[in-house]
């Protein structure tokens, strides 16, 4: 691919990031660069914070220390008007869709482009139709979302995420609740149109294995800070306990399966409720 | 005690961080109308669904309170013979307080419970959070619409039901009970005014009771707790909160106005 070397030219550079939600500490210094023109995924257990990191990145969220920039802009010091020229190249899909579900398919791939551009009704409806015939989905142009299956809600999405022709695309855990073929279609997906638009893809995921298959970089995102990072075949060979947990799928190991919790014995002792 | 002081302090420090946020929030939604003005279809969409689609409760529950007021205005006037002035009692009371009150009960009933439900729907799907990374802004094109149209579709409702209420009116004291039509109608004619009246109860009075289910009613979508029972809470404090404001407001209102 022809691209920038991914050290020289990051599209998001995260520093020192910390984040707390009330007591608990989400992040804890996380530092990491995002390559432009690849796909680049962010792994880690349930709850670590991989979509709180998505809307760190798209500034939805502040964070508590750090920067986040994306293309150089520190997207916390931005007012409402450039931030939201920035978020017009940012696609992203969000894990249930979060299609307009008062709109059909056509319609809430057409809403960015009616919302930011004033395209005659003839190029807007070849737009949508491409963009819906790119994801599979023209025939279903349509129906309404709750019509959907969930893997095609996803699809009809991510038409709706690159109707702008965003430079790069943040999917939120593309691959969770999908059956296999629709997982299939959704990970060819992604990295064609990575490919084929020049994009940069940005992949939360805690699935291991599809996620490995299409991603060029990833990290691992636990205890609040990154302990690994490179591309899918150096995690699997790391020496590093938590990534060989998490890359192999053990239920048990420095990520714990347990709650932190008294010793079962206690517990079964004690006549309390 | 202390314990039950600082249980106290707590809670109120909460209600008047809520007043705060429900005010900064309103401040918000009207800096987005002169973007709406640009964009009368949004608006229109949601006069349709708000104002329209609350037609039938506010039609049928009208011509009931009219014809309620009929019959129980006919049985008290009857007996001091004044009951040519029936047409004066049922006009004025809609008018004054039944059109404006029992309109916006019904309305935030209907209507503002719909709008709490389908804000903190999109809210609990992320279809808002969806908008803000389209770089389109939620507030604008989702709240102010409903907000606007709530407002004013609240003194349209009212003078619907009023009107109905009148009809209500007639058809029991004129075609039921045997009052004279000319005495009905002249009396209401000669004895009810444009400003006292009218203004001041269906315009006025609704204006401020749609102002307020509107305001509490997009304000509790929007700060719902994104979930099924969040929700579902929400709407459930549409409904109460716009009930007490509205009689609350009323009482308020009626004292200024005809004190």
């Amino acid at each position: 691919m022809n691209t920038p070397a991914p050290a020289s030219q990051p599209i998001v550079r995260i520093r020192d990031l910390h984040f707390r939600r009330g007591a608990r500490a989400i992040f804890n210094g996380v530092n990491l660069e995002i390559p432009r023109g690849k796909v680049t995924a962010i792994l880690g257990p349930s709850g670590t914070g991989k979509t709180t990191l998505l809307r760190l990145i798209g500034a939805q969220i502040a964070p508590t220390s750090g920067t986040v920039e994306v293309d150089g802009v520190n997207v916390q010091s931005l007012a409402v008007k450039p931030l939201y020229e920035l978020r017009k190249r940012m696609g992203m899909l969000f894990q249930s869709g979060a299609l307009l579900t008062d709109l059909t398919v056509f319609e809430n791939v057409a809403f960015p482009l009616r919302e930011h551009t004033d395209l005659p009704a003839s190029l807007l409806r070849s737009l949508v139709l491409m963009k819906l015939e790119m994801v599979g989905l023209r025939g279903a142009r349509d129906l309404y979302p709750r019509e959907l299956s969930g893997g095609m809600a996803r699809r009809a999405a991510l038409a709706r995420a690159i109707a702008l022709d965003p430079s790069m695309i943040l999917y939120d855990e593309p691959f969770s609740g999908q059956d296999p073929i629709s997982m299939g279609i959704l990970v060819r997906l992604i990295r064609e149109l990575n490919d084929a638009l020049g994009l940069t893809s940005v992949l939360v995921s805690h699935d291991v294995a599809e996620t490995s298959s299409i991603a060029d970089y990833l990290f691992i995102l636990a205890g609040a800070t990154i302990v690994g990072a490179g591309t899918p075949a150096e995690l699997r060979e790391s020496d590093s306990p938590i990534i060989r947990q998490f890359m192999g799928g053990l239920p048990d190991g420095p990520v714990p399966f347990h709650f932190p919790a008294p010793p079962l014995l206690d517990d079964l002792l004690d006549a309390g409720p | 005690m202390i314990e039950l002081l600082a249980k106290l302090g707590r809670a109120s420090l909460g209600v008047f961080e809520r007043l705060g946020r429900g005010h900064l929030f309103l401040l918000a939604v009207l800096g987005r109308l002169p973007g709406l003005a640009l964009r009368p279809r949004l608006l229109l969409q949601q006069m349709w669904s708000v104002g329209v689609q609350s037609l039938l409760i506010i039609v049928v529950s009208g011509s009931f309170v009219g014809m309620v007021l009929g019959l129980q205005g006919y049985n008290t006037l009857v007996t001091f013979g004044a009951e040519e002035s029936l047409g004066v009692v049922v006009a004025k009371s809609l008018l004054r307080e039944l059109g404006p009150v029992i309109a916006a009960l019904l309305f935030a009933g209907r209507a503002g419970s719909a709008l709490t439900a389908e804000i903190g729907f999109m809210k609990a799907t992320e279809q808002l959070s969806a908008m803000e990374m389209m770089a389109v802004d939620p507030l604008g094109r989702v709240v102010a619409p409903r907000f606007v149209a709530g407002l004013l579709s609240m003194p349209l409702l009212a003078a619907i039901f009023t009107a109905i209420g009148v009809l209500g009116g007639y058809f029991c004291g004129v075609g039921l009970l045997g009052v004279d039509e000319g005495a009905f109608w002249s009396q209401m004619q000669a004895k009810v005014t444009l400003v006292q009246d009218v203004v001041n109860g269906v315009v006025i009075k609704s204006l401020a009771f749609g102002l307020v289910v509107s305001w509490i009613a997009v304000f509790e979508g929007y700060d719902a707790v994104p979930t099924s029972e969040g929700v579902s809470a929400a709407t459930t404090r549409t409904v109460v909160h716009s009930s007490l404001a509205i009689l609350g407001l009323d009482f308020v209102l009626t004292g200024l106005m005809f004190n």
